[in-house]
């Protein structure tokens, strides 16, 4: 009995405290995110009421060639960007948090990059990246069309996307080496572990639920990336485009063919996608992260 | 210290809660602020009160004028300006439209008035102001006519046109100045071709080296003949019509530019101008840039720049240079512009139906749109009031005939549809890979005609 | 109580040097990089438009003007108005967000209670599916309940709380020591109170972090407040800096001068808010 009792107390506490989030996310994110998945079996043009379609919007989305080469493109931009910026990142936390002279500085100029807002970023690349009288040719000294190459259009845009995220990911790694414990470290290092061996023995496996969030959240951004991609290279190059990413499909759905159905289906398959890789991340880490450190 | 950080926390917190609670009551925008300081006069007796949505911010001005013109002579009627910027204009118009909440009357192009009329969101002027007015540039009546009704009144008739720099023109050989109004065009360079050999005049390299002398470097030009570039309204769409060529079917929607063969000569010939006798810049700078052209243009390294009225603001403020206006050089069939113009669409919901009959007719009406033409704004789409737009830039001592003779010309209708842009999507990739040279010409059309059409479902 | 300084072997002092100077080198190398395209926007936002058409993009200003900033200002952009916006935007958003999120985290990570996990993955999904897709049905609701184009349209949506900042904290508060929490319990305090003394002042450098990505993210939110506004009333700075632009000009001096603007107010906050997340109490105890 007394059991039971503890077990509806903790749910009266649990939910009590989850309330106010229940209703606003319940409401404002869960809702809508139902219907869009309604609307997936739909074809509504936003003007006129929906028409019931069945499962028609998902067939001719997972039937069309286009779509999978978009989601081969975001899967290739994801491996560019995230092992990169996931680095850099852990890199740039590492010299920051050594508090040499003047960090403060570097701390605000890495920060830049991500609190602007992405509108005007993608503009300023596309004048760094410009075949004529761009910032980057002017500097190598050659003519190089960084946008329009097959070969290297994806990876420029890669590289603007890292140049954007690495602080911000840096950030997250200082907030997790603030709480790692001297004192661990310190111990390790009186029994004779190098640097080196105390990073990666000691600092790294503390550091995995920040590792974890920082990838889980990364890649799923990453998947949902398209403003400053398709500010610098509308997709393109190439037909099919060599930056066309899947976002980028579903907003073109949604508000240029005004096709609500199929961007509903799309976005619902890139979920369920999402979705599992996130489970596999998060099955990874349970097994590895040591969430406390004991006495 | 328990005691001091608690403190602490508590005071920045409750200064925080004061701050929010504050701004959650105030909850104000200056601009709701200064609206109500300035007195709230619309809220009258018998006033009605009319929105009008367009996304320019300088024809808006000249609207305010004619607006209050109006309200003079119809003192019960006022007009509230609803001004949506370009970037958003085409995400909001439809969630407006369907939603209900849309003005009662708005701007709109040819790319997205259909799927209104076929959804019953807009009504025609036939319905409204009993038949079509003579006046209207006919080009414009013509491109928003759908299942024989006109869907809007004109407002704004876009003309084509080329900007050409006199100095550029005059040191390569003075001929040409009086010449360039007359240019001709053939598929291949063909007899009766004075387009390109111009053009390869005035191309010059970075050791004065024109494209028409052995030993010119394509790689280091210093100045560019011409803008052949990826740019629909200011080059291949005149090409096309100067060829006699089409791009959709006469009547349907279906595209052709792959299957009619004077289509795809008018591209080879724009194609061949960029990457084969290298007197326009490399579609590598234009492709993504709608810019690179004109800012070339003022910049002075570009001696002929084929535009349209839509940059003659543009142009007159930043040329530093001598420059006038011509018309563009004539195909086989002749020189050609695109009809293109912005129609205000009358929203079938409105609450307002008399008086928007008024201004609407109003507006169609020289009285009302000449309003635009003082302005210098835009090139007016009643024929009767153009003559302000002329005068405006004789003010300023340009010549903007050839934009009028221009817009009454022969034009080739602008791109039809039904407001989705997935045709766009699937031909444009293929044309920019046109444009750089990596996909001929022919095929290339054909594959992108195949796949435009099949996502309009034809 | 400031960090216990690490043991240091004793390291030749070269290569001790050597250490400080590839730093410097890797973070000056760095920060050439991420500062030049802010120095080509801040030259942009300083030239006049008649240079900035005439001239490459690259060219210095000459004259140097500060017209863009005081065209923003002046009766035609009137930029005051979308700053109070997004000001005020901001400052709910964040306060009631972050409340609201460190309540549930709290909940998800330090009480067990039947379907925790459903809840919490079902948080996740919203997370996944992109924001274009659930905005048109959002946008309905907006409009069916009349509030299109108001304040509340503007910040009820996340107020509530966030999956993104609850899944970062539950992380976090997952790595509280139990002892500290059983300690406090012991002392007699209830969930709130431990939520309170206990694992808020240990999160303190994350929570300084997540303060600092929310206000960032909903000052540069773009998408659901032009979708939700018109007209220049409840207009926040990311639109207010689109509506500059026109459809054949870009308008680019103003543009730049708009984007420095809505930078300082964010780079001012993240001055303040790093110096919690790095220079932080080390844990390594009781209090």
């Amino acid at each position: 009995m007394s059991r039971r009792s503890r077990t509806l107390r903790r749910a009266a506490v649990g939910y009590g405290l989850l309330a106010p989030s229940l209703i606003g996310i319940g409401l404002f994110l869960i809702v809508p995110v139902l219907v869009a998945v309604a609307v997936s079996f739909e074809s509504w043009n936003i003007i006129s009421p929906p028409k019931w379609l069945g499962p028609e919007n998902y067939l001719s989305v997972l039937t069309d060639p286009d779509v999978w080469h978009s989601f081969l493109v975001t899967a290739q931009y994801t491996l560019l960007v995230i092992p990169t910026q996931t680095l850099l990142g852990l890199g740039l936390a590492v010299l920051l948090s050594k508090r040499l002279p003047g960090t403060p500085v570097f701390r605000v100029i890495f920060a830049l990059p991500w609190i602007c807002a992405p509108l005007t970023l993608g503009v300023v690349w596309k004048w760094v990246f410009a075949p004529t009288g761009g910032l980057l040719n002017a500097i190598i000294g050659t003519r190089i069309e960084w946008l329009t190459s097959f070969a290297l259009a994806l990876p420029a845009v890669s590289f603007v996307s890292v140049w954007t995220q690495t602080g911000y990911v840096a950030l997250f790694y200082l907030a997790g080496l603030s709480g790692v414990p001297s004192d661990i470290q310190d111990a390790a290092r009186v029994d004779g572990a190098g640097e080196i061996g105390v990073f990666w023995r000691i600092t790294m496996p503390l550091l995995r639920p920040t590792t974890f969030f920082v990838l889980a959240t990364s890649i799923i951004s990453s998947f949902q990336v398209f403003d400053t991609v398709y500010a610098m290279t509308g997709g393109g190059p190439g037909a099919p485009g060599r930056t066309d990413v899947i976002a980028h499909r579903i907003f073109s759905l949604a508000f240029e063919d005004l096709d609500l159905g199929k961007a509903s289906a799309l976005s619902v398959v890139l979920m369920v996608g999402l979705i599992v890789v996130t489970v596999l991340q998060q099955v990874y880490f349970r097994r590895r992260i040591t969430y406390e450190v004991a006495g | 210290m328990t005691g001091s950080t608690s403190f602490s926390r508590r005071k920045a917190l409750t200064l925080l809660g004061a701050g929010t609670g504050g701004a959650l009551l105030a909850a104000c925008s200056p601009n709701q602020q200064q609206a109500q300081n300035k007195g709230g006069g619309s809220t009258g007796s018998a006033k009605t009160t009319i929105g009008f949505r367009l996304w320019d911010d300088q024809v808006a001005k000249a609207y305010e004028k004619a607006f209050a013109e109006f309200t003079k002579q119809n003192p019960d009627i006022t007009v509230k300006i609803n001004l949506v910027p370009w970037q958003n204009y085409w995400d909001q118009l439809p969630v407006d439209v369907g939603g209900g909440t849309i003005d009662d009357l708005f701007w709109t192009n040819s790319l997205n008035f259909q799927q209104y009329a076929d959804a019953g969101k807009i009504s025609d002027v036939n319905t409204l102001l009993g038949g079509v007015d003579d006046a209207w540039q006919k080009s414009v009546v013509e491109q928003y006519t759908y299942k024989n009704k006109l869907w809007g009144v004109p407002q704004i008739a876009d003309a084509n046109g080329i900007f050409y720099n006199k100095s550029i023109l005059s040191d390569s050989d003075p001929r040409l100045l009086s010449q360039v109004g007359k240019l001709q065009w053939r598929p291949g360079g063909g007899p009766g071709d004075t387009l390109l050999p111009a053009l390869r005049k005035l191309t010059v390299d970075s050791n004065g080296k024109t494209a028409a002398d052995p030993g010119f470097n394509p790689k280091k030009i210093k100045t560019y003949g011409y803008n052949a570039a990826y740019d629909l309204q200011a080059i291949y769409f005149p090409f096309i019509g100067s060829n006699g060529g089409r791009w959709q079917a006469d009547g349907s929607n279906k595209f052709v530019f792959g299957s009619d063969p004077k289509t795809v000569e008018a591209f080879s010939y724009i194609v061949d101008l960029i990457n084969k006798y290298h007197v326009a810049p490399s579609a590598a700078d234009t492709n993504d840039n709608g810019d690179f052209s004109r800012d070339q243009f003022l910049q002075g390294h570009l001696a002929i720049f084929q535009s349209g009225t839509y940059n003659l603001a543009n142009v007159a403020d930043g040329a530093k240079f001598g420059w006038a206006i011509a018309r563009n050089p004539a195909g086989p069939a002749g020189s050609y512009g695109v009809a293109s113009g912005v129609i205000v669409a009358a929203s079938a919901a409105t609450k307002n139906a008399d008086a928007v009959k008024k201004l609407l007719g109003w507006l169609g009406s020289a009285d009302g749109n000449k309003f635009i033409g003082e302005s210098g704004t835009a090139l007016p789409a009643v024929t009767t009031a153009q003559s302000a737009w002329v005068d405006y830039w004789k003010g300023k001592d340009v010549d903007v005939q050839p934009f009028v003779d221009a817009a009454a010309g022969k034009t080739i209708q602008a791109p039809r549809g039904t407001g989705g842009s997935g045709s766009s999507d699937a031909y444009d990739p293929i044309l920019k890979e046109i444009f750089l040279g990596r996909t001929p010409v022919k095929s290339g059309l054909a594959e992108a005609e195949r796949k435009a059409n099949a996502a309009i479902g034809k | 109580m400031a960090a216990i300084r690490p043991v240091t072997r004793s390291r030749n002092p070269a290569q001790r040097v050597g250490t400080v100077v590839f730093a410097y080198a890797v973070l000056i190398f760095g920060a050439v990089i991420i500062v030049t395209p802010f120095l080509l926007s801040f030259a942009t936002a300083l030239k006049t438009p008649e240079q900035f058409s005439n001239t490459s993009t690259l060219s210095l200003p000459s004259p140097v003007t500060w017209q863009n900033f005081a065209e923003l200002f002046g009766p035609e952009h009137n930029f005051i108005s979308p700053i109070a916006v997004t000001v005020q935007m901001t400052v709910v958003i964040l306060v009631v967000q972050l409340s609201c999120s460190i309540l549930a985290a709290h909940a998800f990570a330090r009480i067990s209670f039947p379907g925790r996990d459903v809840i919490f993955w079902a948080y996740l999904a919203t997370m996944m599916i992109p924001a274009v897709t659930t905005i048109v049905p959002l946008y309905g609701m907006f409009t069916a309940a009349g509030l299109r184009n108001t304040f509340w349209a503007l910040v009820l949506p996340t107020m509530f709380g966030s999956p993104y900042a609850i899944f970062l904290l539950r992380e976090y508060f997952r790595s509280v020591p139990d002892d500290l929490e059983a300690a406090a319990r012991i002392d007699g305090c209830g969930t709130l109170r431990v939520l309170w003394y206990v694992v808020i002042p240990y999160s303190r450098p994350i929570i300084a972090t997540l303060t600092v990505i929310t206000v960032v993210s909903h000052w540069n939110n773009f998408l659901w407040p032009r979708v939700i506004t018109s007209g220049p009333d409840w207009a926040v700075l990311t639109v207010a800096t689109a509506g500059l632009q026109s459809q054949y000009n870009g308008n680019w001096t103003l543009v730049m001068a708009a984007t420095s603007i809505a930078l300082m107010p964010l780079i001012v906050i993240y001055l303040i808010f790093q110096r919690q997340i790095v220079n932080s109490i080390s844990i390594g105890g009781f209090k």
